[in-house]
């Protein structure tokens, strides 16, 4: 889970093949800092390889698109939903960002 | 969308959504007419070359020649769903309808702005420029708004139908919906049979990073 909230060590994957590596490029690619996903990307492309790089920056892209969509909507969190990231909402304190002010009215 | 000059694979299922996404916005939309959603897309990439002491001042309009002259509103609802979307709250969305901005056209605005950012994003992931934009083409908006919409909390109505509210947001406006979710589709589990090169707990992690740092809690 700290690689999801960018807390874990450099060298910790988390128990995902090469997460360190795919956190921090997903992140970059999140922030739009393009110097950073350049060296990330050759990175990846070295490590992972050319289709994987392709799909992880694919990935990032359609999620800075999509949490956009949730957030300017204001839409609440469903039973799906919450059923299927109960324990990464607990572990990351991502209901932080949904906090009471978001929905009240002016 | 041409990604001939990409170092990277590039499926072609996702060049072809990209390229029918950039089509789409030259389009006469449900709220907004083709050069109104041109400048909309221009809008959004600009408030990308703004210094952050810049954001949140009154925009200036558009750089793109064949856009067209949105409204005070529109820009402010174009700036915070592309750099502060997490901290959009119903109080800004009631300001910007106080402004007189109609809420299908909001949800018009979310769509459009959102699947620039992911075909922007993709292109300069891969090193590439911004992808150009066609010429608008001619005609009016359909003014088309769904009645077949729930209040479900959000700031506006959201599809009745549909397994997670994410899929229902942009329902009031069908044909945002769609342009939105064309766009997105290639990348995630949404196609029949979609699978990535990366295994489930990598495209999940990448998911997850993405979300965090956008501050989004959904």
């Amino acid at each position: 889970m700290a690689l999801v909230t960018g807390d874990a060590n450099a060298d910790d994957d988390g128990n995902v093949a090469h997460g360190a590596l795919l956190a921090e490029l997903a992140e970059a690619v999140a922030r739009w800092q393009w110097d950073a996903v350049t060296a990330l990307r050759r990175d990846a492309i070295a490590r992972l390889g050319p289709q994987p790089t392709s799909d992880a920056i694919l990935v990032a892209a359609g999620f800075n698109g999509i949490t956009r969509v949730a957030d300017a909507i204001g839409i609440r969190l469903d039973t799906r939903t919450t059923e299927a990231s109960v324990a990464l909402r607990q572990a990351t304190g991502i209901d932080a960002f949904a906090h009471a002010g978001k929905w009240a009215a002016g | 969308m041409n990604y001939a000059e990409a170092e990277l694979p590039v499926a072609a299922d996702t060049a072809a959504a990209h390229e029918a996404t950039l089509q789409a916005f030259a389009q006469p939309g449900a709220w907004w007419s083709g050069a109104d959603r041109l400048a909309i897309v221009a809008e959004t990439r600009s408030v990308a070359e703004c210094s952050p002491s810049a954001e949140g001042a009154t925009a200036s309009g558009t750089a793109q020649d064949d856009a067209g002259v949105l409204p005070p509103a529109a820009i402010e609802a174009i700036h915070g769903i592309r750099n502060r979307s997490g901290q959009i709250t119903r109080s800004w969305f009631e300001n910007l309808i106080d402004m007189g901005l109609p809420r299908e056209a909001y949800v018009e605005i979310a769509s459009v702005v959102a699947s620039s950012v992911i075909v922007d994003t993709f292109a300069q992931g891969f090193g590439l420029d911004k992808p150009p934009l066609p010429a608008a083409t001619p005609g009016e908006p359909s003014f088309e708004a769904s009645t077949d919409v729930v209040d479900a909390g959000a700031w506006v109505p959201i599809a009745r139908e549909g397994s997670a509210n994410i899929l229902r947001s942009l329902g009031l406006v069908p044909s945002a919906r769609q342009l939105f979710f064309d766009t997105f589709r290639p990348s995630y589990y949404m196609r029949p049979g979609a699978k990535f090169a990366l295994d489930v707990p990598q495209v999940e992690l990448v998911a997850a990073r993405v979300s965090a740092v956008n501050e989004c809690f959904y």
